[in-house]
């Protein structure tokens, strides 16, 4: 391997990348099941919560079981007899979706400490993993606070573009009269969203790998985020790749779960499981891109040194 | 990349192309007479009208001269003539139509720049010019004028108005008007009043045009000749009976219409069309034709398939369609909203063409079979909508629901999509407020309603609850026949709902005043719901009791638990609407036993005790869905509560919320 200015000139191909995740996965389940299971109890608060919000007015009336198992008049009747219960039900989803942003900030540092350090047995792993998430929390909440201006492009983008096709779209009669609006309407923000995703997990990256060294400022981590992505289109095929998959198996899940209701005790059981597992099956892609990126970040020169000028200093 | 994103754009602007505007074929006329079979009139035919008029196409102008024949069939004579003027109802904010509207219909918006209106040119009667004597009947609003008469005209005279008019199409967006090529011509000729009441203390009924007043007019004749450029195709009410070239590259098409009570018309020259025959009552057929557009093929399919079924089950239901033909205009997708879904008498306009109205949703087939309904209801019948509009409108969603099973299925006949079923009553119903909290009963004056919504919901909605509801009291067979009878009793006679409730009266042979009163003039409809419940175990009377000639104190020992239950059940009807129905009790051993609440209005709740091996596990008032006013969500009550469902409606938000971390999160 060429050094270069201090970096190692590593090309890294799609395929390094992606194995690279798969390895990952086989090395470190236990931080993805943890991680995991930390989600899964978010998600379970959630359920209880709203199942209670729900119970307080449905557990009475017998239509609700109805509406529940998919007859459409009883659910839009129940729905507009209990707008408020459902508002509260989406709050709590809202606060789960909330609560879950911010302690990814912890989770999400960790994972990449791990992925970038490589720790040795259960013990080293969950000290790197604790201990990578507590370092990086508040630049990643410093990051954040960075890509909102770029998220408002985002809305600002969908919102013109919907605009531009709002009427085609309206007056569509056949399929082939959407497609072309449709794409107008979603291709630039999705394509913009994409973008500033792969910068932020960038910046993560080396906000990570570079904090106890470099210690960089947010801010600049995330303008040299964008410049690394632009000149590497690897990174945005990539992440694309791991999208695509993550959009697959949603798509299949729904394909496969619909006209297939499952009725009772047994049924949510079943259900739950077969959901824990669509969940697992996202989560582990993420993980495995996550991987990715660490080991394409890595191949990235460091962000310049900060330099501590102190008053005692003796020239040399 | 830069090169491509005009060309997307581009794509994505450019609308159904339909090249330019080409000579059509000539139409040919339809040969067959304006009644189907021909025949005597139908009608008394007291206002008749011959009209000429010619298309501006370019600006969207008629140019246009009218004679009225008018015949005073009451016994007191007419000192002045009201005209509706109804297309100045877009000539200015200060109409009433414009300031009730406030610019919008159905979510159609007035255009700020395109508005309409008509002006009177010429009135001469008996040569005498009299078009400075109109009078505006209320100012500023221009839809009514009124001309005082010098001479009168007596009981049994016919008067001949001539009128010269000329009137500008407004930007369609409240039945009438333009948009781009196409033109929708309703409500466009200065239209006489109609006068009712008593013999000889008749009154002129001619209301101003407001948001949710439609039309009422007396029958008659109609011969319209209509000239547009050789590239427009015509529709209109009536039978075309000639066909000619006009000079300066226009055609002239001559309609003539009988025994209706008004007459409309569409221009476009980029329209097709498509027929179908369908017979009724053996007797000669009614040629059902669809206009539309190319892009508009598969739903004009749909719904010149509605209009004919519509035709048929209507006919077989009430009376058998009079005439001969039925024209359906499926307006272009961008007029749909302003221009669609309305009827007039043997022409409909439909709506509901979207990608996203699928073939399993019958929203299209809905308006078709609704508006086709009217031609019965408004068309046949032909009540004073401005003072009656459920008469209209209501009787004929009731009558639509019938169709709609007919046609499409019982469970079917709103939606069968995506493993979704649903008959179109049960789903409109979920849609609109709950008619114990609408603000005006079914028998308010269109014009007199709080606000639309209160008038849709009130006139459309609940009056078909209403109609289903008694239906389902005495019986579909029973009422259906009544409805029958009173179709057949006032064709063409303007009846009243007087008139229709003594009809049901004497055909089912009860009074129903328990029910037409509360139902129809009162507000709060009912108001169904299990107040309480209770059990206990039963047993002997405990207590002192007499002992021969003694007392005795009779303990839980001498008096023990049987091992059934008594168990005790209130409903309650708050509301002022009452339906006998019936209360069905079920019980932890999942037997089940029916009680009967006569509920005529002679008290607000009722009890039932019962005993039973069980205890009782739920309740349900009305099991068969026979009462339909009221929303069944408490007609039904667990008495142990239960959160299995809860949970699982919890689990699918927690799904969905788990799928949104995962998107945002690690």
């Amino acid at each position: 391997m060429a050094r270069k200015s201090g970096s190692l000139d590593l090309r890294l191909t799609l395929g390094d990348l992606v194995s690279s995740g798969s390895r990952a996965l086989t090395r470190y389940t236990g931080t993805l099941l943890t991680v995991f299971v930390v989600q899964s109890l978010v998600a379970i608060a959630t359920m209880l919560a709203c199942a209670v919000v729900l119970a307080t007015v449905f557990s009475h009336l017998p239509m609700w079981d109805e509406a529940v198992d998919g007859d459409l008049v009883s659910l839009v009747t129940c729905l507009r007899f209990a707008k408020l219960n459902l508002v509260a039900c989406a709050g709590i989803g809202f606060g789960a979706l909330l609560l879950w942003q911010l302690a990814s900030w912890f989770l999400v540092g960790g994972v990449y400490g791990v992925l970038a350090q490589r720790p040795e047995g259960r013990a080293e792993t969950a000290r790197t993993f604790g201990a990578s998430g507590t370092a990086t929390y508040l630049a990643y909440a410093r990051l954040a606070l960075c890509s909102i201006p770029g998220y408002l492009v985002v809305l600002f983008v969908f919102a013109t573009c919907t605009n531009a096709v709002a009427g085609r779209i309206e007056h569509a009669l056949t399929v082939g009269d959407l497609v072309v609006p449709a794409l107008v309407m979603i291709v630039p923000a999705a394509i913009l969203i994409h973008l500033l995703w792969t910068v932020s997990d960038y910046a993560r990256v080396e906000l990570t790998l570079r904090h106890d060294s470099h210690d960089p400022s947010s801010v600049m981590t995330y303008l040299r985020a964008c410049g690394f992505v632009l000149r590497r289109p690897l990174a945005l095929i990539h992440a694309s790749l791991g999208w695509l998959a993550f959009a697959a198996i949603t798509i299949g899940y729904v394909y496969l779960a619909a006209g297939h209701p499952m009725y009772g005790a047994e049924g949510a059981v079943t259900l739950f499981v077969i959901r824990s597992g669509v969940s697992l099956a996202r989560m582990a892609l993420r993980f495995a891109v996550l991987a990715g990126q660490v080991d394409l970040g890595g191949t990235r020169p460091p962000p310049p040194r900060r330099v501590e000028i102190k008053a005692d200093a003796k020239p040399q | 990349m830069h090169r491509l994103l005009p060309l997307v754009l581009a794509l994505a602007a450019c609308g159904h192309d339909h090249g330019p505007p080409h000579v059509r074929k000539m139409d040919r006329p339809d040969g067959s007479p304006a009644l189907r079979g021909g025949g005597t009139a139908r009608s008394p035919r007291i206002a008749n009208y011959k009209i000429d008029v010619r298309l501006d196409a370019v600006r969207h102008q008629l140019a246009a001269t009218e004679t009225l024949t008018w015949t005073n069939t009451g016994a007191s004579a007419v000192d002045k003539l009201p005209f509706h003027l109804y297309l100045n109802a877009f000539k200015n904010e200060s109409s009433l139509f414009m300031r009730s509207s406030r610019g919008e219909m159905r979510g159609a918006k007035a255009s700020d720049s395109a508005w309409g209106w008509i002006t009177v040119d010429s009135l001469q009667i008996a040569g005498v010019e009299l078009a400075s004597k109109l009078k505006l009947v209320a100012p500023p609003d221009e839809t009514v004028a009124e001309l005082p008469l010098a001479t009168p005209i007596a009981p049994g005279q016919t008067v001949d108005i001539n009128f010269k008019f000329s009137a500008q199409l407004p930007e369609v967006f409240a039945r009438t008007g333009y948009k781009g090529e196409f033109n929708m011509v309703g409500q466009w000729f200065p239209k006489i009043g109609v006068r009712t009441g008593p013999p000889g203390l008749e009154q002129w009924q001619c209301a101003a045009l407001s948001a949710n007043t439609e039309f009422f007019a007396d029958f008659g004749v109609y011969d319209v000749k209509i000239t547009v450029p050789s590239t427009y195709t015509v529709a209109a009410t009536g039978v075309l009976t000639q066909a000619s070239e006009s000079p300066g590259g226009t055609r002239t098409f001559d309609y003539h219409a009988e025994d209706v009570h008004d007459f409309a018309w569409a221009a476009d020259p980029f329209f097709n069309t498509r027929s179908q025959d369908v017979t009724v009552d053996g007797g000669p057929p009614v040629h059902v034709k669809v206009y539309f557009r190319n892009e508009q093929l598969d739903f004009a399919l749909r719904h010149l398939q509605a209009g004919v079924g519509a035709i048929e089950k209507f006919s077989a239901d009430f009376v058998p369609y009079p005439w001969s033909q039925m024209t359906i205009i499926d307006p272009p997708i961008d007029a749909a909203a302003g221009a669609g879904g309305m009827e007039y008498p043997t022409l409909v306009t439909t709506e509901g063409d979207s990608v996203f109205i699928r073939p399993g949703m019958k929203f299209p087939e809905y308006v078709t079979v609704h508006e086709v309904g009217h031609n019965w209801f408004q068309g046949i019948l032909a009540s004073n909508e401005p003072e009656e509009a459920w008469m209209d409108e209501g009787i004929n969603e009731w009558a639509d629901a019938h169709v709609m099973t007919d046609l499409y299925g019982a469970r079917t006949s709103g939606i069968d999509q995506y493993g979704f079923q649903a008959d179109i009553v049960a789903l409109r119903n979920t849609i609109v407020d709950d008619p114990s909290s609408l603000p005006q009963p079914i028998a308010t004056a269109a014009y007199a309603f709080l606000d639309t919504t209160a008038y849709a919901e009130t006139t459309y909605d609940y009056t078909m609850r209403a109609m289903l509801t008694l239906e389902h009291e005495v019986g579909s067979a029973k009422f259906m026949a009544a409805m029958k009878a009173y179709a057949k009793a006032f064709a063409f006679k303007h009846p009243t709902g007087a008139d229709l409730f003594a009809t049901l009266s004497h055909e089912l042979g009860d009074d129903f005043s328990w029910f037409f009163g509360p139902a129809f003039q009162q507000v709060g409809g009912a108001k169904y719901k299990i107040h309480s419940t209770a059990c206990r175990q039963a047993h002997d009377i405990r207590g002192v009791v007499a002992d021969g000639t003694g007392k005795k104190t009779r303990t839980e020992t001498e008096a023990p638990d049987t091992g059934t239950w008594v168990c005790e059940v209130v409903v309650e009807n708050t509301g002022p609407v009452h339906v006998p129905v019936d209360v069905e009790l079920r019980f932890a051993d999942d037997s089940t036993q029916r009680m009967h609440w006569d509920d005529k209005g002679n008290g607000t709740f009722e009890r039932f005790t019962v005993e039973h091996s069980t205890k009782l596990a739920a309740v349900r008032i009305d099991p068969d869905n026979l009462e339909m006013i009221d929303s069944p969500l408490h007609h039904a009550y667990r008495v142990d509560g239960e959160g299995a469902a809860s949970l699982r409606a919890g689990a699918r938000i927690a799904s969905w919320a788990q799928t949104l971390m995962q998107l945002v999160g690690p």
